[in-house]
């Protein structure tokens, strides 16, 4: 469980992130949202004790992080930029980490299995690619068999088995009871993977929410059918909470109710379906609707063209 | 066995385990070290070897034969300000202060570790060294052997007096958290500021100067005190004040400041 109470901290006159209150409660994955320059990875090194708040301040497990006897049983984490020395092998990287905390050797070897790391472990991290540095990183977060996980971006630079791999730690990690809280800035990668979604921008707490409710909130979770026989499907599907517009003859946009409910209901009357496609895309516009004040940087035509 | 498994947790002495570790498991400390102890004992063989007997008169015995130790007053620095200010470089110092959120316990370590090999390895190398050189100067007025008075004294001075100087330089590099910055501020305590301050025309810098580092090292190596200079006592007390201080501004800035 992690506590954030009033957040606030200020670099010279720039206040990166300001009152931020939220909760991260076990057994779930929690997405940690917001666009780059949004205090996410700010918030992460508080929650860490590696920055001191400006104000407010942050516990795990209920109390502040250094004042755990063990810290890496209590949290394991994996920060954006890296955290390794070049010169050291992934291995002896571990070790060291271990030492601090008694963790024996058996344990880095397993850590070094469940990451896949274990052929190159005796290799200098300077010879990494991003993704087997991103492994070790996760390594070193498991280390401790922590109760907490926090992992900043976690998927960036990895490859497509990568990302699989990492979506299914996450779920299998809050499975066990553990508190995750995974930074991002795609809306999409945390609907496939987060519950729970605290969403961020300018350093303010923009929502904190479920992604269920957001998605319905945010009347996304749309579904796109193409049909021929539109209006006997649509009178089939008329039911409290669904709506449904035709955009074209035969292509309708049904919102309230999910694509396989469409499915059942097209198949038990013999509709023929020609197109059934849930519409994730407006999942995005939606993060991006919310954060779109908050964006730090925005792109304009005009400073395009200057 | 009969001792239960230790529950995990953070101890002084796990974290001097730690930086043990994390010293020996990277290449460059190997070859700092190796090259320091060559150098001191190559440059004092070298120079006892060419040694005419003449023109050197006025240098104390142990401050000849290891005038290779100069190298080591940069590469030991080096070992230390890499030790601390390399760690920001890296990277690494955040996952070191993530396993350790109290902090001091590193310093400390990185500290002991280092005061501990340095002094061992200076040590062994100037013992070494004194007797080898010494072979070549059996007819020179630089001939001495080891139990005359003075000289272990002199040789385990200077080892202590490098290992002070690598420590203040540890404490420099958590300072300034640059590798370079901190070499910069070393060198230009140790070697510069002292011949720029003696051009004041007042004798109480003159006197002060005698404590500063390098000077320092000088009158802790040498078998005979110079008139002018420190006694080995004081210069290296005046060592230890430098370390402490410089550890003392170390530890204030680890933990005042956001990693």
């Amino acid at each position: 469980m992690i506590t954030a109470q009033e957040l606030t901290k200020r670099y010279g006159d720039r206040t990166v992130v300001t009152d931020l209150s939220f909760t991260v409660r076990p057994g779930t994955v929690t997405g940690f949202l917001g666009p780059n320059g949004a205090g996410k990875s700010t918030t992460m090194r508080m929650i860490l004790g590696l920055d001191a708040p400006t104000r407010g301040h942050a516990t795990v497990g209920g109390r502040s992080y250094a004042a755990h006897p063990a810290p890496l049983t209590e949290v394991g984490a994996l920060l954006e930029a890296r955290s390794v020395h070049p010169g050291r092998t992934a291995y002896h990287h571990l070790r060291a980490l271990a030492h601090t905390h008694g963790i024996p050797r058996t344990r880095v070897d397993h850590v070094l299995g469940v990451t896949g790391l274990t052929e190159v472990a005796h290799r200098r991290v300077k010879g990494f690619s991003l993704g087997m540095g991103q492994r070790l990183g996760i390594a070193a977060a498991l280390l401790g068999d922590p109760a907490t996980v926090i992992l900043d971006e976690p998927v960036n630079g990895l490859d497509p088995e990568g990302v699989l791999w990492i979506r299914t730690l996450l779920k299998s990690l809050a499975a066990e009871g553990r508190t995750v809280l995974v930074s991002s800035h795609l809306m999409s990668e945390m609907a496939l993977t987060a519950d729970h979604l605290v969403i961020i921008g300018r350093g303010r707490l923009l929502a904190d929410t479920t992604v269920t409710d957001f998605v319905r909130h945010c009347g996304a979770g749309t579904v796109k059918v193409v049909t021929p026989d539109a209006a006997d499907l649509v009178r089939h599907l008329s039911a409290p909470g669904v709506t449904v517009t035709t955009d074209a003859p035969g292509s309708l946009t049904v919102r309230g109710t999910d694509a396989e409910h469409i499915g059942r209901t097209a198949a038990a009357h013999g509709i023929p379906l020609f197109e059934l496609t849930p519409n994730t895309a407006s999942l995005e516009e939606a993060f991006m609707d919310l954060t779109h004040d908050a964006v730090e940087y925005t792109a304009t035509l005009e400073g395009a063209a200057a | 066995m009969t001792t239960a498994v230790q529950p995990y947790r953070v101890t002084p002495a796990r974290v001097l385990r730690s930086e043990w570790h994390k010293l020996w498991t990277l290449r460059s400390t190997w070859i700092n070290l190796i090259a320091t102890g060559l150098l001191t004992l190559g440059m004092g063989v070298g120079i006892s070897a060419a040694y005419d007997g003449t023109g050197e008169g006025g240098l104390d015995t142990v401050v000849f034969v290891l005038l290779g130790t100069q190298f080591a007053t940069i590469n030991l620095a080096v070992l230390g300000i890499l030790a601390t200010a390399g760690e920001y470089s890296t990277g690494q110092i955040r996952a070191t202060m993530t396993a350790v959120p109290r902090r001091l316990p590193v310093l400390w370590s990185k500290a002991a570790v280092l005061t501990a090999v340095a002094f061992a390895l200076c040590l062994c190398t100037n013992l070494l060294t004194f007797p080898l050189a010494q072979a070549f100067l059996s007819d020179t007025d630089q001939s001495a052997a080891l139990g005359d008075p003075g000289v272990l004294r002199g040789l385990a001075g200077n080892a202590a007096a490098l290992t002070l100087l690598a420590v203040m330089a540890l404490g420099l590099g958590a300072v300034a958290r640059s590798v370079p910055i901190a070499t910069g501020v070393y060198i230009g305590l140790v070697m510069i500021l002292p011949e720029v301050l003696r051009m004041l025309p007042y004798a109480v810098v003159d006197d002060a100067i005698q404590y500063f580092p390098a000077q320092a090292l000088q009158s802790a190596t040498a078998a005979q005190s110079d008139s002018g200079a420190a006694s080995p006592a004081a210069a290296l007390l005046a060592l230890a004040l430098w370390a402490t201080a410089s550890l003392t501004a170390a530890a204030a800035t680890l933990r005042h400041r956001d990693v």
